[in-house]
Protein backbone atom coordinates (compact mmCIF):
# COMPACT_ATOMS: atom_id res chain seq x y z
CA UNK A 1 0.00 0.00 0.00
CA UNK A 2 2.52 2.18 0.72
CA UNK A 3 4.62 1.20 -2.18
CA UNK A 4 1.99 2.51 -4.38
CA UNK A 5 1.25 5.61 -2.35
CA UNK A 6 5.28 6.60 -2.59
CA UNK A 7 4.32 6.01 -6.61
CA UNK A 8 1.44 8.29 -6.55
CA UNK A 9 3.28 11.19 -4.51
CA UNK A 10 6.30 11.10 -7.13
CA UNK A 11 4.31 11.44 -10.40
CA UNK A 12 2.32 14.54 -8.12
CA UNK A 13 5.27 15.90 -7.54
CA UNK A 14 6.47 15.57 -11.10
CA UNK A 15 3.68 17.44 -12.43
CA UNK A 16 4.01 20.04 -9.71
CA UNK A 17 7.67 20.43 -10.68
CA UNK A 18 6.97 21.13 -14.17
CA UNK A 19 4.30 23.84 -13.55
CA UNK A 20 6.26 25.38 -11.42
CA UNK A 21 9.13 25.86 -13.96
CA UNK A 22 7.04 26.87 -16.30
CA UNK A 23 5.82 29.50 -13.88
CA UNK A 24 9.29 30.34 -12.96
CA UNK A 25 9.14 29.14 -9.64
CA UNK A 26 11.08 26.97 -7.59
CA UNK A 27 11.03 23.18 -7.76
CA UNK A 28 10.25 21.04 -4.92
CA UNK A 29 13.34 19.29 -4.03
CA UNK A 30 13.90 15.25 -3.95
CA UNK A 31 12.78 13.88 -0.65
CA UNK A 32 13.00 10.60 1.42
CA UNK A 33 10.32 9.29 3.84
CA UNK A 34 11.23 7.12 6.46
CA UNK A 35 8.53 4.72 7.56
CA UNK A 36 9.02 4.17 11.45
CA UNK A 37 6.14 1.95 13.97
CA UNK A 38 3.60 -0.26 13.29
CA UNK A 39 3.31 0.65 9.71
CA UNK A 40 6.85 -0.48 9.38
CA UNK A 41 6.39 -3.52 10.57
CA UNK A 42 3.09 -4.31 8.59
CA UNK A 43 5.21 -3.58 5.61
CA UNK A 44 7.99 -5.92 6.59
CA UNK A 45 5.77 -8.70 6.28
CA UNK A 46 6.94 -10.31 9.89
CA UNK A 47 5.01 -13.49 10.91
CA UNK A 48 3.45 -11.65 13.47
CA UNK A 49 0.05 -11.06 14.66
CA UNK A 50 -0.34 -7.08 13.80
CA UNK A 51 -3.14 -4.66 14.29
CA UNK A 52 -2.48 -1.23 14.22
CA UNK A 53 -4.13 2.43 14.26
CA UNK A 54 -4.39 3.68 11.10
CA UNK A 55 -2.05 5.78 11.79
CA UNK A 56 1.37 6.32 10.08
CA UNK A 57 4.54 7.47 11.63
CA UNK A 58 7.40 8.53 9.34
CA UNK A 59 10.18 10.85 9.94
CA UNK A 60 10.43 12.96 6.17
CA UNK A 61 12.51 16.21 5.01
CA UNK A 62 9.97 16.91 2.33
CA UNK A 63 8.61 20.60 1.79
CA UNK A 64 5.02 21.39 3.65
CA UNK A 65 2.89 21.04 0.09
CA UNK A 66 4.29 17.55 -0.42
CA UNK A 67 4.02 16.03 3.24
CA UNK A 68 0.46 17.96 2.75
CA UNK A 69 -0.25 15.66 -0.55
CA UNK A 70 1.18 12.60 1.18
CA UNK A 71 -1.31 12.87 4.28
CA UNK A 72 -4.43 13.55 1.45
CA UNK A 73 -3.26 10.45 -0.25
CA UNK A 74 -3.27 8.47 2.84
CA UNK A 75 -6.41 9.95 4.16
CA UNK A 76 -7.77 8.63 0.82
CA UNK A 77 -6.39 5.15 1.96
CA UNK A 78 -7.93 4.94 4.57
CA UNK A 79 -4.40 5.80 6.68
CA UNK A 80 -3.55 9.17 8.49
CA UNK A 81 -0.52 10.70 8.53
CA UNK A 82 0.23 10.84 12.33
CA UNK A 83 1.52 15.03 12.98
CA UNK A 84 3.83 13.41 15.85
CA UNK A 85 5.41 10.57 14.18
CA UNK A 86 8.44 12.43 13.65
CA UNK A 87 8.94 11.87 17.52
CA UNK A 88 9.50 8.49 17.77
CA UNK A 89 12.59 7.26 18.86
CA UNK A 90 14.57 4.98 16.82
CA UNK A 91 17.78 3.12 17.92
CA UNK A 92 20.97 5.06 16.22
CA UNK A 93 21.48 1.37 14.70
CA UNK A 94 18.23 1.28 13.03
CA UNK A 95 18.69 0.34 9.07
CA UNK A 96 16.12 1.47 6.49
CA UNK A 97 15.30 -0.57 3.09
CA UNK A 98 14.05 0.96 0.51
CA UNK A 99 10.58 0.44 -0.77
CA UNK A 100 10.37 2.56 -3.47
CA UNK A 101 12.96 4.42 -5.12
CA UNK A 102 11.57 7.52 -7.42
CA UNK A 103 12.54 10.28 -9.01
CA UNK A 104 11.36 12.85 -6.53
CA UNK A 105 10.08 10.50 -3.55
CA UNK A 106 12.30 7.65 -1.58
CA UNK A 107 10.46 5.67 0.69
CA UNK A 108 12.13 3.82 2.95
CA UNK A 109 10.83 1.04 6.15
CA UNK A 110 13.10 0.98 9.45
CA UNK A 111 13.95 -2.78 10.04
CA UNK A 112 11.53 -4.80 12.12
CA UNK A 113 14.30 -5.40 14.92
CA UNK A 114 14.86 -1.16 15.26
CA UNK A 115 11.14 -0.63 15.82
CA UNK A 116 10.36 -3.42 17.96
CA UNK A 117 13.04 -2.84 20.59
CA UNK A 118 11.69 1.00 20.38
CA UNK A 119 8.05 -0.21 21.21
CA UNK A 120 9.60 -2.16 24.02
CA UNK A 121 11.31 0.62 25.36
CA UNK A 122 8.48 3.52 25.02
CA UNK A 123 5.42 1.82 25.23
CA UNK A 124 6.04 -1.66 26.90
CA UNK A 125 2.16 -1.59 28.08
CA UNK A 126 0.83 -1.06 24.56
CA UNK A 127 3.28 -3.48 23.07
CA UNK A 128 3.44 -6.70 25.45
CA UNK A 129 1.51 -8.92 22.91
CA UNK A 130 3.30 -7.95 19.85
CA UNK A 131 7.14 -8.50 22.09
CA UNK A 132 5.81 -11.37 23.44
CA UNK A 133 4.92 -13.01 20.12
CA UNK A 134 8.22 -12.16 18.52
CA UNK A 135 10.05 -13.60 21.91
CA UNK A 136 8.27 -16.72 21.42
CA UNK A 137 8.47 -17.24 17.69
CA UNK A 138 12.42 -16.64 18.17
CA UNK A 139 14.03 -13.48 18.39
CA UNK A 140 16.42 -12.79 16.28
CA UNK A 141 20.38 -12.37 17.69
CA UNK A 142 20.36 -8.64 17.06
CA UNK A 143 16.90 -7.71 18.76
CA UNK A 144 18.44 -9.28 21.69
CA UNK A 145 21.83 -6.77 21.35
CA UNK A 146 19.64 -3.83 20.66
CA UNK A 147 17.36 -4.92 23.95
CA UNK A 148 20.66 -5.02 26.59
CA UNK A 149 22.43 -2.12 24.16
CA UNK A 150 19.11 0.27 25.43
CA UNK A 151 18.52 -1.44 29.03
CA UNK A 152 15.44 -2.94 27.84
CA UNK A 153 13.72 -5.29 30.15
CA UNK A 154 12.69 -8.13 28.09
CA UNK A 155 11.67 -10.13 32.18
CA UNK A 156 8.75 -7.71 31.97
CA UNK A 157 7.22 -9.59 28.66
CA UNK A 158 7.75 -13.04 29.34
CA UNK B 1 21.65 -18.60 21.73
CA UNK B 2 22.53 -18.20 25.55
CA UNK B 3 20.35 -20.10 28.37
CA UNK B 4 18.88 -16.70 29.46
CA UNK B 5 17.23 -16.25 25.84
CA UNK B 6 16.67 -19.88 25.53
CA UNK B 7 14.31 -19.82 28.88
CA UNK B 8 13.13 -16.40 27.84
CA UNK B 9 11.63 -17.67 24.78
CA UNK B 10 10.06 -20.40 26.71
CA UNK B 11 8.20 -18.43 28.72
CA UNK B 12 6.93 -16.62 25.81
CA UNK B 13 5.96 -19.55 24.36
CA UNK B 14 3.40 -20.48 27.18
CA UNK B 15 2.58 -16.81 26.98
CA UNK B 16 1.97 -16.79 23.54
CA UNK B 17 -0.22 -19.89 23.90
CA UNK B 18 -2.41 -18.39 26.47
CA UNK B 19 -2.51 -15.01 23.44
CA UNK B 20 -3.26 -17.29 20.71
CA UNK B 21 -6.36 -19.25 22.79
CA UNK B 22 -7.81 -15.21 23.35
CA UNK B 23 -7.33 -14.35 19.93
CA UNK B 24 -9.56 -17.21 18.75
CA UNK B 25 -12.31 -16.04 21.24
CA UNK B 26 -15.16 -14.42 19.06
CA UNK B 27 -15.33 -11.76 21.89
CA UNK B 28 -11.51 -10.17 20.21
CA UNK B 29 -12.60 -11.40 16.60
CA UNK B 30 -16.15 -9.05 17.14
CA UNK B 31 -14.57 -6.51 18.27
CA UNK B 32 -11.19 -6.51 16.45
CA UNK B 33 -13.96 -7.09 13.18
CA UNK B 34 -15.70 -3.70 13.90
CA UNK B 35 -12.92 -1.66 14.45
CA UNK B 36 -11.25 -2.90 11.31
CA UNK B 37 -14.82 -2.35 9.67
CA UNK B 38 -15.12 1.20 10.90
CA UNK B 39 -11.14 1.78 9.74
CA UNK B 40 -9.60 2.37 13.14
CA UNK B 41 -8.26 -0.65 12.93
CA UNK B 42 -5.58 -2.11 10.66
CA UNK B 43 -4.70 -5.74 10.62
CA UNK B 44 -2.85 -8.27 8.43
CA UNK B 45 -4.76 -10.67 9.17
CA UNK B 46 -8.56 -11.54 7.73
CA UNK B 47 -11.23 -11.11 10.22
CA UNK B 48 -14.76 -10.26 9.51
CA UNK B 49 -17.30 -7.38 10.69
CA UNK B 50 -19.81 -8.27 12.86
CA UNK B 51 -21.90 -4.88 11.84
CA UNK B 52 -24.01 -3.33 14.53
CA UNK B 53 -23.24 -2.44 17.87
CA UNK B 54 -20.31 -4.61 19.68
CA UNK B 55 -20.90 -5.24 23.28
CA UNK B 56 -18.76 -2.75 25.55
CA UNK B 57 -17.60 -5.65 28.10
CA UNK B 58 -16.08 -7.75 24.82
CA UNK B 59 -14.25 -4.40 24.00
CA UNK B 60 -12.49 -4.26 27.49
CA UNK B 61 -11.90 -8.14 27.47
CA UNK B 62 -10.32 -7.54 24.01
CA UNK B 63 -8.52 -4.38 25.13
CA UNK B 64 -6.08 -7.16 27.12
CA UNK B 65 -5.40 -9.03 23.87
CA UNK B 66 -5.01 -5.81 21.60
CA UNK B 67 -3.83 -3.10 23.82
CA UNK B 68 -4.52 -0.32 21.05
CA UNK B 69 -8.50 -1.51 21.26
CA UNK B 70 -7.75 0.70 24.61
CA UNK B 71 -6.49 3.56 23.12
CA UNK B 72 -9.94 4.27 20.78
CA UNK B 73 -12.20 3.28 23.54
CA UNK B 74 -12.85 6.63 25.62
CA UNK B 75 -12.86 8.69 22.61
CA UNK B 76 -15.64 6.32 20.96
CA UNK B 77 -17.54 6.40 24.09
CA UNK B 78 -17.43 9.95 23.87
CA UNK B 79 -18.21 10.71 20.02
CA UNK B 80 -19.34 7.20 18.53
CA UNK B 81 -21.52 6.12 21.68
CA UNK B 82 -23.83 3.84 19.01
CA UNK B 83 -20.43 1.40 18.06
CA UNK B 84 -21.40 0.07 21.60
CA UNK B 85 -24.50 -1.70 22.68
CA UNK B 86 -24.78 0.40 26.19
CA UNK B 87 -22.41 3.07 27.54
CA UNK B 88 -24.96 4.10 30.58
CA UNK B 89 -22.52 1.87 32.73
CA UNK B 90 -18.91 2.02 32.72
CA UNK B 91 -16.02 0.77 35.01
CA UNK B 92 -14.61 3.71 37.09
CA UNK B 93 -11.41 4.05 35.15
CA UNK B 94 -13.37 4.50 31.70
CA UNK B 95 -15.98 6.78 33.36
CA UNK B 96 -12.73 8.96 34.69
CA UNK B 97 -11.34 8.59 31.04
CA UNK B 98 -14.64 9.46 29.42
CA UNK B 99 -15.09 12.15 32.08
CA UNK B 100 -12.28 14.30 31.16
CA UNK B 101 -12.18 13.98 27.88
CA UNK B 102 -16.24 15.57 28.01
CA UNK B 103 -14.25 18.30 29.80
CA UNK B 104 -12.10 19.03 26.73
CA UNK B 105 -9.14 17.79 30.23
CA UNK B 106 -6.09 15.64 29.01
CA UNK B 107 -7.13 12.06 31.12
CA UNK B 108 -5.08 10.03 32.98
CA UNK B 109 -3.63 7.17 31.93
CA UNK B 110 -6.35 4.34 31.08
CA UNK B 111 -5.19 1.06 31.42
CA UNK B 112 -1.63 1.55 30.23
CA UNK B 113 -2.34 3.83 27.34
CA UNK B 114 -1.09 7.62 28.15
CA UNK B 115 -3.59 10.06 28.59
CA UNK B 116 -2.32 12.22 25.69
CA UNK B 117 -2.45 9.06 23.14
CA UNK B 118 -6.58 9.02 24.13
CA UNK B 119 -7.17 12.84 23.78
CA UNK B 120 -5.23 12.45 20.24
CA UNK B 121 -8.62 10.19 19.27
CA UNK B 122 -10.94 12.69 20.12
CA UNK B 123 -11.20 14.69 16.78
CA UNK B 124 -10.80 11.33 14.84
CA UNK B 125 -13.70 9.02 15.76
CA UNK B 126 -17.03 9.92 14.70
CA UNK B 127 -17.62 13.54 13.16
CA UNK B 128 -14.13 14.02 11.93
CA UNK B 129 -12.51 16.98 13.41
CA UNK B 130 -15.18 17.57 15.70
CA UNK B 131 -14.78 17.81 19.65
CA UNK B 132 -17.76 17.82 22.05
CA UNK B 133 -19.13 20.53 23.57
CA UNK B 134 -18.59 20.71 27.29
CA UNK B 135 -20.98 21.68 29.93
CA UNK B 136 -20.42 24.85 32.22
CA UNK B 137 -22.52 26.17 34.61
CA UNK B 138 -23.16 30.22 35.80
CA UNK B 139 -25.03 31.55 38.37
CA UNK B 140 -26.45 34.82 36.58
CA UNK B 141 -28.57 37.56 38.35
CA UNK B 142 -31.99 37.89 37.11
CA UNK B 143 -31.66 41.12 34.74
CA UNK B 144 -28.63 38.58 32.88
CA UNK B 145 -30.99 36.37 32.06
CA UNK B 146 -33.52 38.63 30.90
CA UNK B 147 -31.24 40.32 28.60
CA UNK B 148 -29.55 36.63 27.65
CA UNK B 149 -33.20 35.42 26.49
CA UNK B 150 -34.27 39.42 25.17
CA UNK B 151 -31.19 38.67 22.91
CA UNK B 152 -31.87 35.26 21.91
CA UNK B 153 -35.58 36.28 21.02
CA UNK B 154 -34.40 39.03 18.67
CA UNK B 155 -31.46 37.68 16.95
CA UNK B 156 -33.25 33.90 16.84
CA UNK B 157 -30.63 32.18 18.10
CA UNK B 158 -30.18 29.91 21.13
CA UNK B 159 -29.52 31.10 24.43
CA UNK B 160 -25.84 29.00 23.91
CA UNK B 161 -25.18 30.87 20.95
CA UNK B 162 -25.17 34.25 22.29
CA UNK B 163 -23.29 33.50 24.58
CA UNK B 164 -20.84 32.24 21.63
CA UNK B 165 -21.06 34.83 19.94
CA UNK B 166 -20.78 37.49 22.87
CA UNK B 167 -17.64 35.72 23.65
CA UNK B 168 -16.15 35.83 19.98
CA UNK B 169 -17.48 39.76 19.69
CA UNK B 170 -15.39 40.29 23.15
CA UNK B 171 -12.24 37.97 21.92
CA UNK B 172 -12.02 40.28 18.78
CA UNK B 173 -12.42 43.48 20.47
CA UNK B 174 -10.00 42.65 23.22
CA UNK B 175 -7.46 39.76 22.26
CA UNK B 176 -4.67 40.69 20.60
CA UNK B 177 -3.84 37.59 17.67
Amino acid sequence: MLRDLARRLDAWVTDRNAELRLEGMPAYRPCQIRVLGQAALLESGLPLHLSATRDVDVRADYEHAVEAEFGRLLRASGRDLDPVGHEARMPTETTYTPLYSGRNVTLLVADPDAVLVSKALKAPAKNRPLIVEYLAKGASPRFLRLCTRYAVDLEQFA
Amino acid sequence: MTALAAALRMRARRRLAGLERRRRDPRYTRVVGRLRGMNLLVTNFEVADPGGPIRLADALWAGDVEPRIFELLPALVVKAPATFDDVRTLPPDLAAAVRALRRGETPADFRGIPGADLAGWLPRVGRREKLPSCTKTFRLRHDDLKLLRQLASALELTETDVVRRALRALAAAELVD
